[in-house]
């Protein structure tokens, strides 16, 4: 693997808009999300079902389907905008410099192939090998990834694996190809949690092995916490809040964070009640004016018509809500300072 | 799955009625249901015309327990474990191969099918997946309502009165009584399974990992909801769940199931605070816990579950066990099977050597381990 300096990111999605032309009506399942990843970073993104964090990976991979559309922004890749590379360049940088992981093995593998066969197809479709070569490259790769037995197993059909193994045979088609980003969308929800326990450490281990960048998407809290360097939460399409996994977990500012923190059991900790969140995630076709969250949110308030901006709180730590930083209701007027607070007098003005 | 209903029982008496505050309050801490050697095995059929038994699979294998009044007990197990076999058996939802299961001291395997339709209603379920568990082509008024009405405790003019009241109960707006499933998201539509559930006005129902299919801010709606009809309603719970947590959270006492065995039941404190058998240990190990700073050193096991159709010889955990490991691989876990002991204060454990999981044990055997990659 060649790896190249600079000082540019490896990844950074600028204002990337995916939305989906259905019968009933648009559905803007991605709405101007932006957010980079570093060298050797793991980024978790993090939310609940059709908040747009799959849809989020799927564009940068370029792999949307009717009715589905890119309809706005770019995804560089070390300053390449792939959203404007031609079909054949992007088949070339998917597999070779991004891969990617899906929830369920399954589906994923190809039934009437062993697992050795389409290791090695991937491996000799990105690198000028021979068959033997590829097929000994699938046998390493499988062992890399701590299948016992290797040698058979890479004759064997997915269906004759276990869910952790199929897996592993995702991972190692994954990096078989040495990606400097590997996308990973729900690698261990469907897996018990002792297996899950072996992925993950797998994962690290050969992230540190290959210096690899995972943006890792799950809407497991304890994973992202477990992984992450960073973190994006999503809600409704768009990023509300982002910032490093510490400040995240210790100081949420979002209200959605705040209280999808509250509401998870923990180990240890027996609690009478649990917080909710009230309400359900609204309807794409029919989102409210103004702060997508504003009717589940305890803290709404009239600014909240208006949509809040993603504003930088604290150092790196960007959240999207009219709450100043202290997480304070803002004052509004002509005695309002504060950037904040400037934007939400502005936005009350500005004609809707 | 799909409907599962009790369509068979007989007729319950109205809501308004209840004796469940009478029950929570008189009875509570009796045991309610009681399991005895409970064995559920499923024949693998080969040979030439597939008609040959050539083995089984050991789904639930000699298993007994105990539900009190008013309790809820959590099952915990990983995928294959037997734990939703298991909770289908003691309702008779599928025939038992052989043991007894006791509700109130009635044999329920032996009762014939009008003394089983009187016994189910108090016996109920919700199932784990709300998308597949309710007939599409039935209104939330005809699925709630389908068991009183069949059972002749309401008629269809009443129906309507009981259904509403029901679905107040478990927060779901009454003017939806005539939508169909479809129209309603997931955590609705697991309020309208438990909404069914309660319409025999039963005292035990059996949770089948019913908010693993939710999402994260719905999960807790629902466990509340739960937590506050069994408070209101003297219910009695036994929750089968995959996620370590969330059966902390709910449960009074916990059983943990490895293929097809039970091999620790406690106190949910002493459980999750001192496990003692070593697969309990691993299990909470791998929970990985939503606070960055808390990254723990985990204990990995090795390998996947053996199959349930040969499970190993003596202990079942034997091959992927630590302990075992660290006492330098002792004979008896693979000769003997361990017995499922009290090893005080009513703390069960099928260990042989449940005395050696120490917190030292733990700790040494984590920084033990070897490198996850190859090569």
């Amino acid at each position: 693997m060649t790896v190249h300096r600079s000082d540019r990111p490896l990844l950074e999605i600028q204002d990337l808009r995916t939305h989906f032309f259905t019968q009933d009506g648009t559905v803007k399942a991605v709405d101007g999300v932006s957010y980079e990843i570093g060298d050797g970073k793991t980024v978790g993104v993090v939310g609940e079902s059709g908040c747009g964090k799959s849809i989020t990976a799927l564009s940068v991979m370029r792999l949307i389907e009717q009715p589905g559309r890119i309809v706005g922004g770019s995804v560089l890749l070390r300053g390449r905008d792939l959203l404007r590379v031609d079909d054949a360049e992007m088949r070339d940088i998917r597999g070779n410099q991004i891969s990617m992981i899906f929830q369920e093995p399954m589906t994923s593998l190809n039934p009437v192939y062993t697992c050795g066969d389409q290791i090695s197809e991937a491996v000799s479709l990105h690198e000028a090998v021979g068959r033997r070569q590829a097929w000994e490259r699938a046998v390493e790769m499988l062992q890399l990834v701590g299948i016992p037995d290797p040698a058979r197993r890479a004759k064997q059909y997915p269906h004759e694996l276990s869910g952790g193994m199929r897996q592993r045979v995702m991972i190692a088609m994954a990096l078989s190809t040495n990606p400097e980003l590997l996308i990973a969308d729900e690698p261990t929800t469907a897996l018990d949690v002792t297996i899950q326990a072996q992925i993950l450490e797998l994962m690290k281990s050969l992230r540190e092995r290959n210096r690899m960048a995972i943006m890792l998407i799950t809407h497991d809290l304890g994973v992202i916490a477990e992984m992450a360097d960073d973190v994006v939460v999503m809600y409704a399409g768009q990023v509300v809040e982002q910032s490093d996994a510490d400040t995240v977990f210790a100081k949420p500012h979002h209200p959605y964070t705040t209280g999808l923190l509250a509401s998870i059991p923990r180990l240890g900790e027996k609690r009478q009640r649990l917080e909710v969140i009230q309400g359900v995630v609204p309807n794409p076709l029919n989102l409210p004016k103004g702060c997508l969250f504003k009717r589940r949110c305890p803290h709404a308030m009239p600014v909240c018509d208006t949509p809040p901006p993603l504003q930088e709180i604290a150092r790196g730590h960007l959240s999207r809500c009219w709450l100043t930083p202290a997480g304070e209701p803002p004052a509004v007027g002509p005695e309002a300072t504060g950037e904040l607070a400037e934007a939400a007098a502005s936005a009350l003005q500005a004609p809707a | 799955m799909s409907g599962q209903t009790w369509a068979d029982g007989a007729a319950i008496e109205p809501i308004e009625a209840s004796a469940s505050l009478v029950r929570a309050n008189g009875g509570a801490g009796r045991v309610l249901l009681r399991a005895e050697h409970v064995v559920k095995h499923f024949p693998i059929r080969g040979g030439l015309l597939g008609v040959t038994t050539i083995g089984a699979v050991r789904a639930v294998d000699d298993v007994s327990f105990e539900v009190r009044r008013g309790e809820t007990l959590g099952l915990v197990g990983e995928s294959g474990c037997g734990k939703t076999t298991l909770g289908k058996v003691i309702l008779r939802l599928i025939p038992a191969t052989s043991g007894q299961v006791y509700v109130d001291d009635r044999p329920l395997f032996d009762l014939n099918a009008t003394q089983l339709k009187e016994a189910r209603r108090d016996l109920q379920v919700v199932f784990q997946d709300p998308y597949a568990s309710l007939n599409p082509r039935m209104t939330v008024g005809e699925i709630v309502g389908e068991g009183p009405l069949v059972h002749g405790l309401t008629d269809k003019a009443k129906r309507e009165e009981l259904v509403r009241e029901l679905l107040a109960k478990v927060g779901l707006n009454q003017s939806h009584i005539h939508r169909y499933p479809h129209e309603f998201s997931g955590g609705q539509r697991q309020r309208i399974g438990i909404a069914r559930a309660l319409a025999l006005n039963p005292e035990f129902i059996v949770c089948d990992e019913p908010v693993s299919a939710l999402d994260v801010s719905i999960q807790s709606q629902v466990l509340n909801l739960l937590d506050d009809l069994q408070q209101e309603l003297g219910l009695t719970y036994l929750f089968i769940a995959h996620n370590l947590a969330v059966v902390e959270h709910i449960s009074d006492r916990v059983g943990v199931m490895y293929l097809g065995k039970l091999v620790e039941l406690a106190d949910v404190d002493p459980l999750y605070a001192a496990p003692k058998h070593p697969y309990t240990v691993a299990l909470l190990s791998a929970v990985p816990e939503p606070d960055p700073r808390r990254r723990k050193k985990r204990l990995v096991l090795k390998g996947d579950v053996p199959s349930p159709a040969a499970p190993p010889e003596g202990c079942r955990f034997n091959t992927r066990c630590w302990l075992r490991e660290q006492l330098g691989n002792p004979e008896r876990c693979e000769t003997e099977e361990p017995v499922f002991r009290d090893v005080g204060a009513g703390h069960l454990v099928a260990c042989h050597f449940s005395e050696e999981v120490t917190p030292q044990a733990i700790a040494s055997a984590a920084e033990r381990q070897l490198p996850v990659i190859g090569a």
